[in-house]
């Protein structure tokens, strides 16, 4: 079939008067757009149907414009984000050639809205980040000093364990004495051989009154040497008391808060000999 | 009328498309009698075509932004939507509740309440040329224009083949076209 016989074949007329089924319609606007004589001949049977029915309208009733024109203006104020009013006049429709503004004014409210929206959203992440913020710094903190605690522990552990393994050091046990306030009580003396420096393990001593304090005594001859007073601390601690060249013995009594020059031997706690 | 401006046709569908209220009464006003034809042509009832007459001009409101120009003139497009719209409301009142329609005589029709009218003979627009048509060939406009049907749907009807159906249809449109004067 050529061209011709295309156009005169009855399918622009079916074309435009919607007779034809989709693979027709999509075959006949590629032959338009393929063949300006088939675009014509469309553009001449569209222009003779126009005539045609324009000779022939049939008029509707006056009414049905004023309703159509009403329930257009309610649609447009409906969906108009910004309203302006339109004056009507005698059913004379006023110009109004600015339809690109609404759309205007409709995108930056939408810009808007989504700029305030974006903001807020912004605001209240940098809230929740400046909030973990402040916890993860107070976190280290707490980190940083507990690990100063443990630090110190472990230096006092250190040391505890060096003077332990010193080779000159004696270890005198301190076990309690059949008359002890305290049954069970235990201290050791660290005695270093060589400096003669004394350190005190309480290993089981109960806490003493407010007013009173525990006293190392050392055992020169039978006769009792201060060796200082000293207090119940926590943990694994050793006390440097007194130096003493030497001993035969060692003895803990409790005393008024700040030792006595001779020792209570009704609260006589614990003794140990020097081997 | 007030009108103190006239467009032509790629002025008039700018304009439409920048919904202007000016262009749309023009449009209106030029337009609407050649449309209330076409409605009038598929339904009888004064009220129901009018009801659907607002739809369409609504519709073209509505629509104007997807007219494509390069697919055929403002008008055919109204055209066809009018038809469409018509087409679609005589169907949803209850017009294809029954096969009796398809075996009236082609001159007899249905009306909204049911009852069976002979319409006008002296009749309206495109539907007047029908009658320099033979039979065969204007029944098959009757059923594919102004109802509506597909092409299998009328082979069926009739009983005759698809292809026929198609052949005669762009028959009937030939010589139509020559009565378009």
């Amino acid at each position: 079939m050529n061209v011709q016989e295309y156009i005169s074949s009855g399918v622009i007329e079916s074309y435009v008067l919607c007779l034809v089924s989709p693979e027709e319609r999509a075959e006949f606007e590629s032959m338009c757009n393929s063949f300006p004589e088939v675009r014509a001949a469309r553009d001449a049977f569209e222009l003779s149907l126009e005539k045609y029915a324009l000779n022939n309208a049939v008029e509707p009733e006056a009414n049905i414009k004023n309703e159509i024109f009403s329930r257009i203006k309610a649609e447009e104020t409906s969906t108009q984000s910004t309203s302006y009013k339109k004056e009507t006049t005698n059913g004379q429709t006023p110009v109004l050639q600015m339809g690109w503004l609404r759309y205007v004014a409709a995108a930056s409210i939408v810009l808007l809205v989504a700029s305030t929206a974006l903001n807020y959203y912004f605001f209240s992440q940098y809230k929740e980040y400046s909030a973990k913020y402040d916890q993860l710094v107070q976190n280290q903190n707490q980190m940083a000093s507990s690990n100063q605690v443990l630090q110190a522990k472990l230096q006092d552990y250190e040391s505890a364990l060096s003077m332990i393994k010193d080779p000159a050091m004696a270890v005198i046990k301190m076990p309690s004495v059949p008359s002890s306030p305290n049954p069970g009580s235990l201290t050791t003396v660290y005695w270093d051989t060589k400096s003669k420096d004394v350190y005190l393990l309480v290993n089981n001593l109960p806490q003493p009154a407010t007013d009173k304090q525990y006293q190392l005594w050392a055992l020169v001859d039978g006769k009792p040497i201060d060796a200082g007073v000293f207090d119940i601390k926590e943990g694994l601690s050793f006390v440097k008391m007194k130096n003493i060249p030497q001993a035969q013995a060692f003895a803990i009594t409790l005393e008024k808060k700040g030792g006595s020059p001779s020792p209570n031997l009704q609260a006589l706690y614990v003794l140990g000999k020097v081997s | 009328m007030s009108l103190t401006t006239t467009y032509n046709e790629q002025e008039l569908i700018a304009a439409l498309k920048l919904r202007d209220n000016q262009a749309f009464s023009y449009l209106y006003d030029n337009y609407s009698g050649a449309l209330y034809s076409i409605i009038k042509q598929i339904i009888q009832d004064t009220e129901l075509a009018n009801d659907v007459m607002q739809e369409v001009f609504i519709n073209i409101w509505r629509k104007i932004e997807s007219y494509d120009p390069s697919k055929g003139r403002l008008f055919t497009w109204m055209l066809n939507i009018a038809r469409n719209a018509s087409i679609d409301t005589v169907r949803s009142k209850g017009f294809q509740n029954s096969q009796k329609n398809q075996e009236l005589p082609s001159n007899v029709d249905i009306n909204v309440s049911g009852q069976v009218v002979i319409p006008d003979t002296d009749h309206i627009g495109l539907r007047k040329t029908l009658e320099n048509l033979k039979d065969e060939h204007r029944i098959l406009i009757e059923l594919a224009y102004f109802k509506g049907y597909t092409h299998e749907e009328i082979a069926k009807i009739e009983g005759i083949p698809l292809g026929t159906v198609k052949t005669r249809i762009r028959n009937a449109l030939l010589q139509l076209r020559q009565y378009l004067k």
